[in-house]
């Protein structure tokens, strides 16, 4: 897969580079700003790129514009957004409009390579991954009545860990349940927040995306 | 006091006045009629008794009832004058100056040249040439006066004299009077509305009064002497009208001014009932008829304020006049106002005194509300500055710290992977280290958060307060307002909801809020103890001019929109 890097602090871009060369990426540019990092999208087409929210020129969220803007321009370039904020609302900005092929990881996940590996080739298979911290702290969440709470205990469970980004066999594995029951869940799931059939990998994310909401 | 002495001094002049018509009729200006006496004293003691009974300034008031008592004087150079023959002779044409020096005072406290000029040949004509000047030269008996008094001023007999300087002195009469009528006829064209209003009911009857005297002078310039012929006796009556109306024209202003009093007694009386702020801006504006009028107090420092307390400026008003009002020689307040309204004396005179009092309420009130604005102002500043604060530190807690500390971890997981193979136990201990760098950026994440949200400053009020949803489970989201507001507003709102959630009990705690009236509302409804030790909360919601209202089990809070 070939990787595209921007974050302003060098060290740390170099480190990363490396880390996901030898996790077997190709990583074929790094930059450290918003700007640089659109010319560079553009110009080398990589299949992800890994992008910083807090970046020059305004040191604010413009790594999540410039993520935006990348879904924009490129439906098959996918985004992983790295952060500090764990607010779910950052998440949402970034999946809201083209939820496919993007992610939102906190930035202290960086050296957990394999995290990191899995999230970027789910990614690149054109699903859609939030962090597990936040999506833990959305099942806690209280909200507004929705089609959410027409889901059981155990349905918005998977949910939440389809919204980290696990696949059927790994939510199984996680919950000692076989892949047969998890399809049921699953299906019941969509039924349950109307999605209706369609491509399976888009529903997986349009169910993250109402999950999200959290309505 | 003085106005005892100035009666007796009129009334003296009034009775030895009839007397000598009484006396020697034929050769007095009144004559045989007693109608035509009593006028002629009447318009003499008409006018001391307006001169005294007007709100004027003293030396005003000296020359307006010296001119009255000067008039009575007039007829003393007859023959049957008597021992007062001698002041008769120096003062019988001396009333048309006096008087014409007390309307151009009237008119303005301080005499330009052209007045003082005018005023030193009408005094200089009428006491050296006709008065002084004749009487040392008249020998009464010499002239063929023989019933006349003996003039004691006589030097020495100079027929000849006495004829040149009579007509010397009734041509200057007339040649001043004449300039004395144009000045005054000037003097109106140019003045302001309000100040022909003040001026032209004595203006006008003065210069009436002097134009009729410098006719009969010049009727009489041929024979030398001012007469008693029927001319004169016509002129003489139309003298008597315009000082009647002279003197009706002073009383008149007193009687405007006891109006005005009137009116602003009126308007003490309805400040009595506790005006709103900036109300006797309306009051004065009404009483003065002037609804450009506005009313400026001073603050120490130099600067001004209005009646409702905010920040005014008194240079800015091109088109209006400024009347500071003093107290202590220092400006206190100041009054804007149409040109000219109070170029009448009594005008300010009776504002200062009638609303003296409403003018001190409200400009103290004034100060007390701009005080307390600054106040708010500086709190308001003190709450901005340790925002900033916290927002920086934040910053430099993101772009420093947890940078650098991830960037750490990155360097330990490349340090593991070369070693990994060749030491078991060092890998062990890196990965522990690995571990504790993942709690202290999480605890650093906390920290920055708890500082202020970054979500706050970049996305605003309702993103802050969802994401406080994820970190508090018992924070029920209601309706909140999407846009955004002044920063200020923003981080007080949201520290409200976030510190009602730490320091309430167990309980779900319920917040909504929603925009009306340039206002945010916000409502947090939750278990007891929400409401418990609120001060530092109304003071952040205080520092940007909002109100907290804490009753048991809930909070609002009302933020003006736009701080």
């Amino acid at each position: 897969m070939r990787i595209l890097i921007a974050d302003d602090e060098a060290l740390l871009r170099d480190g990363l580079a490396r880390l996901l060369e030898d996790a077997g990426f190709e990583v074929v540019g790094r930059c450290g700003d918003a700007d640089a990092l659109l010319r560079m999208v553009d110009a080398r087409l990589p299949d992800v790129a890994v992008v910083d929210i807090r970046m020059p020129p305004n040191n604010t969220d413009d790594g999540l514009v410039a993520a935006q803007e990348i879904r924009r321009r490129h439906s098959r370039i996918g985004v992983l957004v790295l952060s500090h904020h764990l607010e779910a609302h950052y998440a949402m900005r970034l999946l809201e409009e083209v939820p496919e092929r993007a992610g939102y990881l906190l930035k202290e996940r960086v050296s957990d390579v394999a995290v990191l590996a899995d999230a970027l080739r789910r990614i690149g298979e054109g699903e859609c991954v939030v962090d597990p911290t936040i999506v833990s702290r959305l099942v806690a969440r209280q909200r507004a009545r929705g089609p959410l709470d027409e889901l059981t205990e155990r349905e918005r469970e998977v949910l939440a860990l389809i919204a980290e980004g696990l696949s059927n066999t790994a939510i199984g594995e996680r919950m000692y349940l076989s892949p047969k029951t998890i399809e049921a869940h699953i299906s019941q799931i969509f039924m349950k927040l109307d999605l209706l059939p369609a491509a399976d990998q888009h529903r997986r994310v349009l169910a993250v995306l109402a999950y999200l909401r959290g309505s | 006091m003085y106005r005892v002495a100035a009666w007796v001094v009129a009334l003296t002049a009034a009775a030895v006045t009839v007397a000598i018509v009484r006396a020697d009729p034929g050769d007095s200006v009144a004559g045989e009629s007693a109608l035509a006496l009593t006028a002629e004293v009447a318009a003499g003691l008409l006018l001391v008794a307006a001169a005294l009974a007007a709100r004027l300034e003293t030396w005003l008031r000296v020359l307006l009832a010296a001119s009255g008592i000067a008039w009575l004087i007039a007829e003393w150079n007859s023959p049957g004058a008597g021992a007062a023959f001698s002041v008769g002779l120096v003062l019988y044409a001396a009333w048309p100056a006096v008087l014409a020096h007390a309307a151009l005072r009237y008119a303005d406290r301080s005499l330009g040249w052209p007045e003082r000029a005018l005023l030193a040949v009408a005094y200089a004509g009428s006491l050296l040439l006709l008065g002084a000047g004749t009487a040392v030269f008249f020998d009464p008996v010499e002239q063929g006066c023989l019933d006349c008094p003996a003039n004691r001023l006589l030097l020495s007999s100079h027929p000849e004299a006495v004829h040149d300087l009579g007509r010397a002195g009734l041509l200057v009469a007339g040649v001043w009077a004449a300039a004395f009528v144009a000045l005054a006829l000037f003097r109106l064209a140019r003045a302001s509305w309000t100040r022909r209003r003040v001026e032209i009911p004595v203006l006008v009857p003065v210069a009436v009064a002097v134009a009729v005297f410098g006719a009969r002078a010049l009727h009489g310039r041929e024979r030398g002497f001012l007469s008693n012929d029927p001319t004169d006796r016509a002129y003489v009556a139309a003298e008597v009208a315009a000082l009647v109306l002279v003197a009706a024209g002073v009383v008149w202003a007193r009687v405007r001014a006891r109006r005005m009093r009137a009116e602003l007694t009126r308007l003490v009386v309805d400040l009595g009932q506790s005006p709103p702020p900036g109300g006797l801006r309306d009051q004065l504006a009404d009483a003065f008829g002037d609804p450009s009028l506005d009313i400026l107090h001073a603050q120490t420092g130099g600067t001004w304020i209005d009646g409702t307390g905010r920040p005014a400026d008194l240079d800015g008003h091109s088109d209006q006049q400024v009347t500071r009002l003093l107290a202590g020689g220092r400006p206190v307040s100041a009054v804007l106002h149409r040109p000219g309204l109070f170029e009448e004396p009594a005008m300010a005179a009776e504002l200062a005194d009638a609303a003296r009092l409403a003018l001190e309420h409200e400009r103290l009130n004034a100060l007390r509300r701009a005080h307390l604005e600054s106040l708010r102002a500086s709190r308001g500043r003190i709450v901005a500055t340790a925002d900033a604060e916290r927002r920086s530190l934040e910053r430099d807690l993101h772009d420093g710290a947890q940078q650098r500390l991830a960037t750490l971890a990155i360097a330990i997981r490349l340090a593991r992977r070369q070693l990994a193979r060749e030491d078991q136990g060092l890998d062990a201990e890196l990965g522990a280290a690995e571990d504790g760098l993942r709690v202290a950026l999480a605890e650093l994440r906390e920290l920055a958060h708890g500082l202020i949200p970054a979500v706050l400053a970049h996305e605003g009020l309702k993103p802050a307060v969802e994401a406080l949803a994820e970190r508090w489970p018992r924070l029920v989201v209601g309706d909140l307002p999407a846009g955004r507001f002044a920063a200020p507003v923003e981080s007080a709102a949201y520290f409200l909801v976030a510190e009602t959630l730490r320091r309430s009990g167990d309980g779900d705690v319920a917040v909504t809020a929603r925009r009306a009236d340039g206002r945010l509302l916000v409502q947090l409804r939750g278990a007891t103890g929400i409401a418990v030790s609120t001060t530092d909360l109304e003071d952040r919601v205080g520092a940007v001019g909002g109100t907290l209202d804490a009753t048991e089990g809930t909070l609002c809070a009302e933020l003006p929109c736009g701080f």
